[in-house]
C-alpha cells in the first residue's frame, strides 16, 4: 500500500496547480450527488413516509362499498370470517358523483364519499388539521383538494350534486391514506356530525356501508377481494366500489416513481460525463507533464505512488463535492416533496437518511477511484527516461472523442427534455392519452329511453366532430372488480389504449387491463358479473390504464348489455374548445333528454395542469444541467488544450494572427465533434427516444405511450446546442489573449 | 590505495529501433565507476553517453549485460524495485532541470526527501543547509522555478538530487541550458560536493564542465574508447586543461 503521508506534498501540489479543473470536476460530482440523493431520498422516504402514514392511520388493506340498504348486521362477522381477514370495520357514508365548483378555477367531477368526521373509527383514521374558522355548514377537505384545487381553510367550497349546489365553509383539511387523489377514482369529503346527518337525510338512497378490512401478513389481497365478491354476489349485494392498498399506493406515488426514474437516469448520464471528463483530464495531465512524471520516477517515486498522487485529488474533490451535493439536496428536498404532495395527496418532511448518504458516497467514490485509477494506469508503463524524453508510446488523449461522447450525452438529455415539453405542454393530448382513456369534450348522460334522440341531435350539430356511446361502469370478475369501458364501436375511439392484440368487436369479446393480463392469455375466457347476471367473454387484447392501476377492461355496448343495463352516457368530441358554452346551451335547449353533463374538456385541462407543472420543473432542471455540463466540459477541454498548445498559439501570434482569429479558430475546431454528435444524436433520437419513453412510462404502468418524437424539436435543439457550444467555446477561449509571443522567449 | 568500484557494468548491450532501422548504441561495453570519483563521460553527439549513464543509474534498462551497483545487479530489478533503488542510491541532475512546475523550491526538495525519511523537519533542515551550500537565499525557497534564474533552478535541482545523500550523483549536461555565469556557479557546487566525498557521474560535451572531473571517459564506437586521469580540480590549472585537450584530441573529438 502506498503511504499517503509520503505523498501529501505531491497531492497538495496537484490540487493547487489545477484548481479550476478540480472545481469543474467537483461541480459535476456535486450535481450527480445532488440528483442521486434526491432520487434515493424520494425512493426511501416517500415510500417510507407513505408506509408510516398508512400504519399510523391504521388504513385498511381493502375497502368495499355497498348500498346501505343491502347491508345487514350479520355481514360484518361474516366478512371478518373470510380467510386472510384479521379485522373488519364498518363505516357509514354517502357515495355520490359530484362536481366541485371552482376547483383550480374550473368544475371538477369526481366520485366522492362523504363521511361523518366524528364517527368513531379504528381503521382509516383521519389526521385532521383544524382551521380557526368554524361555521354551521362546515366541511373538511382532503389534502389533495387543497393542494391541487387551490382551496384554503377558512374559504368555501361548492359541491354540485344532481344539479344542486351545496356550499360549505372549509374548516380544515384531512390527511388520509384510503383515497388520496383523483387517480384513485374516489375521494373523501368529511362533515361534522350534524352537517353529515342532514346531508345523509337529503341523499338517503346514496347512503353506503363501507367495509374496511385489515388482512393478515402475507395475505393475497386479490383472493380476499374475490372471496368478498363471491360472498356478496351470493347475497345479491352490489359492490359499488372497492379499492386496495396496492393500487392506491401505485396511483398516489406515480409521479414520485416517474421522478425517481428520470433523476436516476439523469444522474447516470452526468456521472458518465464526469468520468469521461476526469479520464480526459488525467490523460491530458499525463501527456502534458510527461517529463515531470519521468523525473518523479527518476528520483524514486514508484508508478503506484505517482498514480495515487494523481488519483487522490480526484477522490478528495469527489468526496467533498459528494457531501456538498448531498447537503444541497436537503435544501431542495422540501420543495420537491411539496410538488409531489400535489399529486400524491400527502406531505412529509424529508429527514437525513444515512442509508442514502452512504450509498451516494460509496457509489461515487468507488466510481471515481476505479475510473481515475484506470485512466492513470498508463503511468505504470512509463519508462522514466522515455517520459523525460517525451515518449509515451501511446496515442494522445482523444479530445474530440470526449467531446463527441459528452455532446451526444447532453443531446440525449436535451432531446428527452424537448420531447417531454412537446408532449406535455405543446401537444398535451399525447400525455393525457397515455395516462387516461378517452378525452372527449363533453360527456352527456341521457334520460332513460332518450339516448337515440340525444345522439341524433348531437350528430346533426355542425360543431360536433364525433358522438360515441361510451361509459365507465363497475363489473366483477373472479378475483375482484374492474372498471369496464363500454363503447358502441372501439374503432371510433380517439385514444387507442390497446397495447397488445385488439379491442373487442363482437359482443362476446373483451380486452383486459395490464394488471390482470398475465392471468388471462388472449383467446382465454373471463366471466364478468354485474348484479347477479354473468357472461363469458373471450380475451382479444390487453389495454392499459394508469389511473385505475390496470384493473380495467373494454366491452362493446352489446357485450355489456348481456349483464348490465344499457349505459346512457355519450362522449361528445367538439371541433373547437368551447365545452362550457356548449353544455350550457344544451342544458337549456335539450334539458328534457339530458340527465347530466360533464365538462371533460375542463377535467382534462385540470389533469394536464397537475402534470404540466411537474414536467415543466423537470424540463427546466434538465436544461440548466445541460447548459452547466456544456460549460464545464468545454472549460476542461479548452483549458487543457490552451495549456498544451501554449507554444503553438505564441507562434501564431508571432507570425501575425490576431486574438480574434485564434479564438474563432479554436472554437471552430470543436465544432465538427459537437455538430456530428448533435446531428447523430438527433437522428438516433427517432429510435432511442421512443425506447426511453417506453421505459419511463412502463414504470408507472403505461405499457404503451402516445408520445411523439418531433423532428422539428430535435433539429431546433441540435442547432441550439451547436450554437451554444460555439458561443461558450469563444468565451472560454479568451485566455488565449493572455499568451504573448514574448512569453515564449522567456519559457 | 586501490579504488573501490561502486558500479561495475559488464557486456552491456543497447540498441534502439527494430529490423533495418535498428541502431546499435553499444554491444559489449564494460565500465567501472569508482567511489569518490568525479567521473565525466564524454563523446560525440549520438555516441550513447546519456544512454550509458541512464543504464548505469537504473533509469533505463540495457538490452543485455550486468550492472552491479553496490552489490545489486540492477538489471534484474523490476520497475518498482528500481524506483526504490534510485531513491536510495542515486541523485539526478538534468540538462532541462525539470523542477516540478508550480511547486516551490523547498517543496521540490521535500518531495524527494520524504521518500527516504519520515522526519519532515529533518528533511527541511537539511534542505536549508544544502540551499545555503549552493548559495540559494532564503527568500527564494518559496519561489517556483519560473520565478528564478536558470542557474538558481539548476542549483535547486542539485539540492533535490542530493537530499537523500545518494551513493552516486548523476548529471546529464547540467550546464547545457545555462549561460556562462550560471554554469560556473553550478559547476562550483559539483566541485564542492566532490570535495566532500560525493561520487559523481557527469555526461557532458563541454570542456569547462569536464575539467571539474578527475576521471574522464570517452565513449566511441559503442565502447569506452579512452580514459584520462586529470587529478584533483584546481581553478586556473593550465596543465589539467592541456591534458584534457590532448586527450580529447587523441580520441578524435
Amino acid at each position: 500500500m502506498v503511504r499517503l503521508k509520503k505523498l501529501s506534498t505531491l497531492i497538495i501540489h496537484n490540487l493547487k496547480k489545477a484548481k479550476g479543473q478540480y472545481v469543474s470536476f467537483g461541480v459535476f460530482i456535486c450535481l450527480t450527488a445532488f440528483i442521486i440523493n434526491i432520487a434515493l431520498m424520494l425512493a426511501f422516504q416517500t415510500f417510507h413516509a407513505y408506509g408510516s402514514l398508512f400504519e399510523e392511520l391504521d388504513t385498511a388493506d381493502i375497502n368495499v362499498i355497498i348500498p346501505q340498504m343491502q347491508d345487514d348486521d350479520a355481514l360484518l362477522t361474516e366478512v371478518e370470517g373470510i380467510d386472510g381477514v384479521s379485522f373488519a370495520e364498518k363505516h357509514e357514508g354517502v357515495f355520490k358523483p359530484v362536481t366541485v365548483r371552482e376547483f383550480a378555477d374550473s368544475d371538477f367531477d369526481m366520485n366522492t364519499v362523504f363521511y361523518d368526521l366524528d364517527e368513531k373509527r379504528t381503521l382509516n383514521r383521519l389526521k385532521v388539521t383544524e382551521s380557526s374558522t368554524k361555521g354551521d355548514a362546515s366541511v373538511y377537505i382532503p389534502v389533495f383538494m387543497k393542494e391541487l384545487g387551490g382551496f384554503a381553510e377558512g374559504g368555501s367550497i361548492t359541491y354540485s350534486i344532481d344539479g344542486k349546489d351545496h356550499t360549505y365553509l372549509i374548516s380544515g383539511t384531512v390527511l388520509e391514506m384510503q383515497y388520496g387523489n383523483y387517480g384513485t377514482g374516489m375521494i373523501g369529503g368529511y362533515f361534522p356530525k350534524a352537517v353529515y346527518e342532514e346531508f345523509a337525510r337529503e341523499y338517503e338512497e346514496q347512503v353506503i356501508a363501507e367495509y374496511s378490512l385489515k388482512t393478515t401478513e402475507g395475505a393475497d389481497l386479490h383472493a380476499i377481494k374475490n372471496a368478498i365478491s363471491d360472498m356478496f354476489k351470493e347475497k345479491g349485494i352490489t359492490i359499488l366500489k372497492s379499492n386496495d392498498r396496492d393500487t392506491v399506493k401505485q396511483t398516489r406515488t406515480m409521479v414520485c416513481t416517474l421522478l425517481i426514474v428520470i433523476f436516476l437516469a439523469l444522474a447516470a448520464i452526468i456521472l458518465v460525463v464526469s468520468i469521461f471528463l476526469s479520464n480526459f483530464r488525467i490523460r491530458s495531465a499525463i501527456e502534458g507533464e510527461l517529463a515531470q512524471m519521468g523525473v518523479l520516477k527518476a528520483i524514486g517515486y514508484t508508478g503506484n505512488m505517482i498514480i495515487a498522487a494523481t488519483v487522490m485529488p480526484y477522490v478528495l474533490t469527489g468526496v467533498m463535492a459528494t457531501v456538498s451535493g448531498i447537503a444541497l439536496s436537503y435544501a431542495v428536498l422540501p420543495f420537491v416533496a411539496g410538488i409531489l404532495a400535489i399529486q400524491s395527496g400527502f406531505s412529509y418532511t424529508p429527514v437525513f437518511d444515512s442509508t442514502a448518504f452512504l450509498i451516494v458516497i460509496l457509489v461515487l467514490t468507488l466510481a471515481i477511484l476505479l475510473f481515475s485509477y484506470l485512466s492513470a494506469g498508463k503511468i505504470h508503463r512509463l519508462e522514466p527516461i522515455n517520459a523525460i524524453r517525451g515518449i509515451t508510446g501511446e496515442e494522445a488523449a482523444g479530445q474530440n472523442i470526449l467531446l463527441f461522447i459528452v455532446s451526444f450525452g447532453i443531446m440525449v438529455l436535451l432531446s428527452f427534455a424537448g420531447t417531454l415539453l412537446y408532449n406535455v405542454s405543446i401537444k398535451p393530448d399525447h400525455f393525457m392519452n397515455t395516462l387516461s382513456e378517452e378525452l372527449p369534450s363533453v360527456i352527456f348522460t341521457a334520460e332513460d329511453e332518450k339516448m337515440s334522440e340525444l345522439k341524433e341531435i348531437l350528430e346533426n350539430d355542425s360543431r360536433v366532430m364525433l358522438v360515441m356511446e361510451y361509459a365507465s361502469v363497475p363489473v366483477s370478475y373472479e378475483d375482484g372488480n374492474l372498471t369496464a369501458f363500454v363503447c358502441e364501436d372501439f374503432s371510433k375511439a380517439t385514444n387507442d389504449i390497446c397495447y397488445e392484440g385488439r379491442s373487442p368487436v363482437k359482443e362476446n369479446e373483451i380486452a383486459v387491463g395490464n394488471a390482470i393480463a398475465d392471468g388471462f392469455p388472449i383467446g382465454e375466457k373471463i366471466e364478468l358479473t354485474v348484479g347477479g347476471r354473468s357472461a363469458d367473454y373471450t380475451v382479444t387484447g390487453y389495454i392499459q390504464s394508469v389511473n385505475n392501476a390496470g384493473m380495467v377492461c373494454q366491452l362493446t355496448s352489446k357485450g355489456y348489455e348481456k349483464i348490465g343495463e344499457k349505459a346512457n352516457s355519450v362522449n361528445v368530441y367538439l371541433y373547437q374548445k368551447n365545452a362550457a358554452a356548449f353544455i350550457k346551451e344544451y342544458e337549456e335547449t335539450c334539458g328534457a333528454v339530458i340527465k347530466s353533463s360533464v365538462n371533460f374538456e375542463q377535467l382534462s385541462e385540470n389533469g394536464q395542469k397537475l402534470y404540466a407543472g411537474i414536467v415543466s420543473a423537470i424540463v427546466v432542471i434538465l436544461f440548466v444541467i445541460s447548459v452547466l455540463m456544456v460549460l464545464l466540459v468545454m472549460y476542461v477541454i479548452i483549458h487543457s488544450m490552451i495549456s498544451r498548445r501554449r507554444q503553438e498559439f505564441g507562434i501564431y501570434k508571432a507570425i501575425g494572427y490576431t486574438n480574434r482569429q485564434l479564438t474563432v479558430k479554436t472554437a471552430l475546431g470543436f465544432l465538427p465533434a459537437v455538430a456530428a454528435a448533435s446531428v447523430i444524436s438527433a437522428i438516433a433520437g427517432l429510435w432511442y427516444l421512443p425506447a426511453i419513453n417506453n421505459i419511463t412510462f412502463s414504470m408507472i404502468g403505461a405499457v404503451k405511450n402516445h408520445f411523439q418524437v418531433s423532428v422539428l424539436i430535435l433539429i431546433v435543439f441540435a442547432i441550439m446546442f451547436i450554437a451554444a457550444a460555439f458561443a461558450i467555446s469563444v468565451l472560454l477561449s479568451a485566455p488565449i489573449k493572455k499568451i504573448t509571443a514574448y512569453s515564449l522567449l522567456r519559457e | 590505495m586501490e579504488k573501490q568500484a561502486v558500479i561495475s557494468a559488464k557486456h552491456l548491450k543497447k540498441a534502439f529501433g527494430k529490423g533495418e532501422s535498428m541502431q546499435v548504441i553499444y554491444s559489449d561495453l564494460n565500465i567501472d565507476i569508482y567511489k569518490g570519483d568525479f567521473t565525466v563521460i564524454m563523446g560525440s553527439s549520438g555516441a550513447g553517453k546519456s544512454t550509458l549513464m541512464y543504464s548505469l543509474s537504473g533509469m533505463d534498462k540495457p538490452d543485455g549485460g550486468e550492472i552491479d551497483f553496490d552489490g545489486t545487479d540492477i538489471t534484474k530489478l523490476n520497475n518498482d524495485k528500481l524506483a526504490v533503488f534510485r531513491r536510495r542510491q542515486c541523485g539526478f541532475v538534468f540538462q532541462q532541470i525539470y523542477l516540478i512546475e508550480k511547486m516551490n523550491l523547498m517543496d521540490n526538495v521535500i518531495a524527494a526527501g520524504v521518500l527516504t525519511s519520515k522526519d519532515r523537519e529533518g528533511i527541511k533542515n537539511r534542505a536549508k543547509e544544502l540551499f545555503s551550500l549552493v548559495n540559494i537565499p532564503e527568500n527564494t525557497w518559496r519561489k517556483t522555478s519560473s520565478q528564478i534564474s536558470g542557474g538558481e533552478a539548476q542549483r535547486a535541482g542539485i539540492v533535490r538530487a542530493v537530499i537523500n545523500s545518494p551513493n552516486v550523483l548523476f548529471a546529464d549536461e547540467p550546464t547545457g541550458a545555462l549561460n556562462s555565469a550560471n554554469s560556473g556557479a553550478v559547476l562550483d557546487v559539483f566541485s564542492s560536493l566532490y570535495e566532500n566525498g560525493q561520487s559523481i557521474v557527469m555526461v557532458t560535451h563541454d570542456k569547462k564542465s569536464a575539467l571539474r572531473g578527475n576521471r574522464i571517459l570517452y565513449i566511441k564506437d559503442g565502447k569506452i574508447y579512452g580514459e584520462c586521469d586529470l587529478g584533483k580540480y584546481e581553478p586556473d590549472h593550465s596543465e589539467r586543461t592541456e591534458k584534457l585537450d590532448r586527450f580529447i584530441k587523441e580520441m578524435g573529438w
